[in-house]
């Protein structure tokens, strides 16, 4: 069976049980190419999909998935599918009502190069790091793309599908000189092959890890803090997570209640925009089937909106923002896709400590209580320039405390691609407390 | 889950055009789910995953690929355009031809669960998460629990060019309560998640009233604790999930996957005094019902008990298949991967500080202002740099010897050569706890351990 043929086996299946259902299938090619001290040394080539249901049974939801598309596989899906539906407490769970949505291709020639040209691109990064003298290891770079088909239908009208894909070139290097070795990535992503520049991953690389040579403690203390745009695209990766309504339901987001209110300073907007032409995580319309359009969340400091789904929106009384999330092996939830702070006048660097990349995000921010504290690499400002590099030092606060002393912000846009699509332009905040010897 | 003559036949083409070695992983692995918040069932899920990778080494150069088509036409078509890849379709190796002569191999069940996937029913699941639940309302303060209940069945078959056929199964069960606490202060949280190789048996050696309750008095804990002083201090470290330090430092920095690439701080350092003598540590794939055993590796090899570390000395690496290739070392059965969408490569298993001789309380004599990191969460690590982080859970004031009041927020960096060299003392209260480590070949299930200890010192990120 293909997945059109699965969806329909599925949502068939649905009305003979007299169920609502919602099937969404997902289907991926993906390639990498990852060269080592001048060689391709691993090659990855595959095609993956799988098909999930999420149904209705008198006003419970449950859900399931199967990557074996053979009719008992999909047999034994509805099966759990209903099941776990029966054990779901409450009764005002429902799918929306959907439309004919077409088919749309969003990744058009993006990825038609030729293979040897992509081999050439893996292969192009890593002669380029090793040029520099101060490069001692490349444990890795690579070549990645990734095309995906999507499939959704549902016994209440909703159908459509569309096609996606990105392009990513990485690398990682190990750099000596004077002190201690200093370890870093850069990845760029794009919708078209032919966008990326492999010479500028490698020379962004080394120039963002040679600055952090021959660094020194941070003396403990507080300071002003400039982020670069991508760590400050990592925060708003955290950040996010209380712009969700299921998070907000939950009580689990610190912005609850406060639709309306001054929650960050005036110089912060903050926007989600899924029609973005050409960017990463674009889509026609989401795990629902609701149409996709531009969201602002925060304005001039102001919380507009949530990100909903239709779960959501009905729960809080408005509508659906189209923010629906799913995966076919996940459960309904809300996520963001092409999530960007802004860009204001511009920031002018003076005394402080400026932070140029951020570790251990997963673990040392906690959205839920908005507290982080987190390792930092970066550079000591004195007098408008750049006095030396410090190392060893965590960067803390409050998330919502660090929304609200933003005192500017810079005038370029930079992306991170984190499965979703982070823009940030340079951010400085007032004061921040830093950590180190 | 697929029959011989394919398996035989797509490996005996891979070595026909060319691979030095071929391997064949193939999984079908059933997974449920259940997340309750605030005593209702929010999410439950099901799910059926069955794919194959094929591998093919060409020296220590690897092609890769996968899919869940496993039809003989598309396994056989995969494995043409592989050797296409390496542009060596046609060429035709002697040591090629012929059958395989399959040796079989199956697990003994060595972690095999008591109780299986399919056995109790949804409900019964449910109240016990209904009563950990309620164990974690310790408080009127604490607002809102969520439980999370997840156990895994996976089916492995590995077989590769060298007539080795592998079957294992791997049954995992976890559950995670997290507490919400509010206050005045805001909200702070507290979680607890054992998990082990076993089934829903899980329940009884960790009873629901236990777990939920010290995920409510954490949140309790965490919700009147200060924020955590900021700088370079001495630290004593809670046994158990305190582990998770040195997988960060340590762990990570001997995996042949950074070592072979001379990527690693600690690469070429066999024999060498790479840690405080009072320092042993080991990485143990054969732990009885482990989180991170399994009875054969991924790449169809038996799992081991490997010592890396012996009184400060560097023992041994974690070796995989292609670091073997890369450094002439011997395998350690190290080999693993999330699933079948990723190649194998060295990783750890469960990986423990060995039991010191010093008593707890020792610890914490002679500290004048320090930190007692009593629970620790997530880190991260660069091991070309060894520079490394992970957060505290929960964590204690240390003054004049005494463990005084609570604080919040705090982070411990360093580097992880510098930080083993500064362990001053370990006690003998060896506990483990299960973890989720994330790399280049996917999100493991791993256990960390270690008994209480002593850094010297190391740097503390918090706000104070």
């Amino acid at each position: 069976m293909n997945f059109e043929e699965a969806k329909d086996y599925l949502l068939q299946k649905a009305r003979a049980m007299g169920l609502e259902a919602e099937v969404l299938a997902t289907e991926t090619r993906e390639m990498s190419l990852s060269a080592f001290e001048g060689r391709l040394e691993e090659i990855t080539q595959a095609t993956q999909g799988g098909i999930g249901v999420r149904v209705v049974v008198e006003g419970k939801v449950g859900y399931a998935y199967t990557e074996e598309k053979t009719p008992e596989a999909l047999d034994w899906v509805m099966q759990e599918a209903y099941e776990n539906a029966l054990l779901q407490t409450g009764g005002d769970a429902f799918i929306p009502a959907g439309s004919a949505l077409g088919r749309h291709d969003l990744l058009g020639e993006g990825l038609s190069a030729a293979l040897e040209e992509k081999q050439a691109a893996a292969l192009a990064v890593e002669a380029t790091l090793r040029q520099d003298a101060r490069v001692k290891q490349v444990p890795r770079t690579a070549y990645q793309e990734q095309e995906v088909e999507v499939v959704l239908g549902s016994t209440k009208g909703a159908s459509g599908g569309y096609r996606a894909g990105v392009s990513v070139l990485m690398g990682s290097a190990i750099l000596e000189g004077g002190g201690a070795p200093k370890q870093s990535w850069n990845v760029d992503a794009s919708r078209e092959f032919h966008a990326l520049e492999p010479g500028k991953t490698a020379l962004e690389l080394i120039e963002r890890t040679a600055r952090l040579l021959d660094a020194r403690p941070l003396k403990t203390g507080k300071y002003r803090a400039y982020f670069e745009p991508k760590a400050f695209a990592q925060l708003l990766g955290v950040i996010s997570f209380l712009f969700s309504a299921k998070n907000v339901l939950e009580g689990k987001s610190l912005l609850a209640g406060k639709v309306g209110e001054q929650v960050a300073s005036g110089l912060v907007t903050i926007v989600d925009d899924p029609t973005l032409p050409g960017g990463i995580a674009s889509r026609p319309f989401d795990a629902e089937g609701t149409p996709s359009r531009p969201l602002v969340i925060i304005e001039n400091g102001l919380l507009k909106s949530f990100a909903h789904n239709s779960e959501t929106a009905r729960k809080m009384g408005v509508e659906s923002t189209g923010h629906a999330q799913r995966g076919y092996k996940g459960v309904l939830g809300v996520g963001h896709s092409n999530l960007f702070l802004k860009p204001g006048a511009g920031v002018r660097l003076e005394e402080g400590v400026l932070v140029t990349e951020m570790m251990g995000l997963h673990a040392g921010a906690n959205p839920i209580s908005g507290d982080f504290s987190l390792q930092a690499l970066g550079l000591k400002l004195e007098g408008g320039e750049v006095a030396y590099a410090v190392e060893n030092f965590t960067v803390a606060g409050n998330l919502l405390t660090l929304l609200q002393s933003i005192s500017a912000v810079g005038s370029e846009l930079e992306w991170e691609y984190w499965g979703m699509a982070l823009g940030a332009p340079m951010v400085e905040v007032a004061e921040l407390s830093f950590a180190g010897a | 889950m697929l029959s011989e003559t394919l398996v035989g036949e797509v490996l005996s083409r891979a070595r026909l055009g060319g691979a030095d070695y071929a391997e064949l992983y193939v999984e079908r692995w059933r997974r449920r789910s259940l997340r309750m918040l605030s005593g209702e069932v929010k999410e439950a899920a099901s799910g059926l995953e069955y794919g194959a990778g094929l591998r093919l080494l060409y020296g220590s150069e690897v092609v890769y690929a996968y899919t869940n088509d496993l039809s003989a036409q598309s396994l056989l078509e995969l494995t043409e355009t592989m050797v296409k890849l390496k542009g060596r379709a046609g060429q035709v190796d002697a040591q090629g031809r012929g059958g395989l002569d399959f040796r079989k191999q199956a697990a003994q069940g060595l972690h095999a669960p008591e109780v299986p996937l399919s056995a109790k029913d949804r409900r019964y699941r449910l109240e016990r998460l209904l009563e950990a639940e309620a164990a974690a309302r310790v408080a009127p303060e604490i607002k809102q629990v969520q439980t999370q209940l997840l156990e895994w069945d996976q089916e492995v078959l590995v077989a590769t060019s060298e007539g080795k056929w592998v079957e294992d199964r791997r049954v995992r069960t976890r559950y995670v309560v997290t507490a919400i606490a509010q206050g005045e202060a805001g909200m702070q949280t507290g979680s607890v998640g054992p998990g082990k190789s076993v089934g829903l048996e899980l329940f009884e050696l960790y009873p629901p009233g236990m777990v939920g309750r010290q995920a409510g008095e954490q949140a309790m804990t965490n919700l009147r604790a200060k924020p955590a002083p900021a700088g370079t201090m001495p630290v004593v470290i809670g046994n158990a999930f305190g582990g998770v330090i040195f997988h960060e430092a340590l762990g990570h920095l001997l995996e042949t996957t950074s070592v072979a690439k001379k990527a690693s701080v600690l690469c070429d350092k066999l024999g060498e005094k790479v840690a405080s003598p009072c320092v042993t540590y080991i990485d143990d794939g054969t732990t009885p019902h482990g989180w991170g055993s399994s009875e054969f590796d991924d790449e169809g090899l038996a799992t081991e008990r490997t010592v890396l570390i012996e009184n400060g000395v560097l023992k041994s690496y974690m070796v995989d298949r292609w670091g073997a290739w890369r450094t002439g070392l011997r395998p350690t059965g190290s080999g693993r991967r999330q699933d079948y969408t990723f190649a194998p490569t060295s990783r750890m298993r469960n990986t423990f500080i060995a039991p010191g001789d010093t008593p707890k309380e020792k610890l914490f004599e002679g500290i004048e202002f320090g930190l007692y990191a009593k629970d620790m969460g997530g880190g991260q690590v660069k091991p070309g740099s060894g520079e490394y982080n992970f957060a505290v859970k929960e964590a204690y004031i240390i003054r004049r010897g005494r463990i005084e009041e609570p604080v919040r927020g705090a982070m411990l960096v360093g580097k992880g050569p510098d930080s083993i060299s500064k362990i001053a003392a370990v006690s003998s209260d060896l506990e483990t706890a299960p973890g989720m480590c994330g790399s280049l070949s996917g999100s493991l299930p791993v256990e960390v351990g270690q008994p209480h200890l002593l850094i010297s010192e190391i740097v503390v990120g918090g706000q104070a």
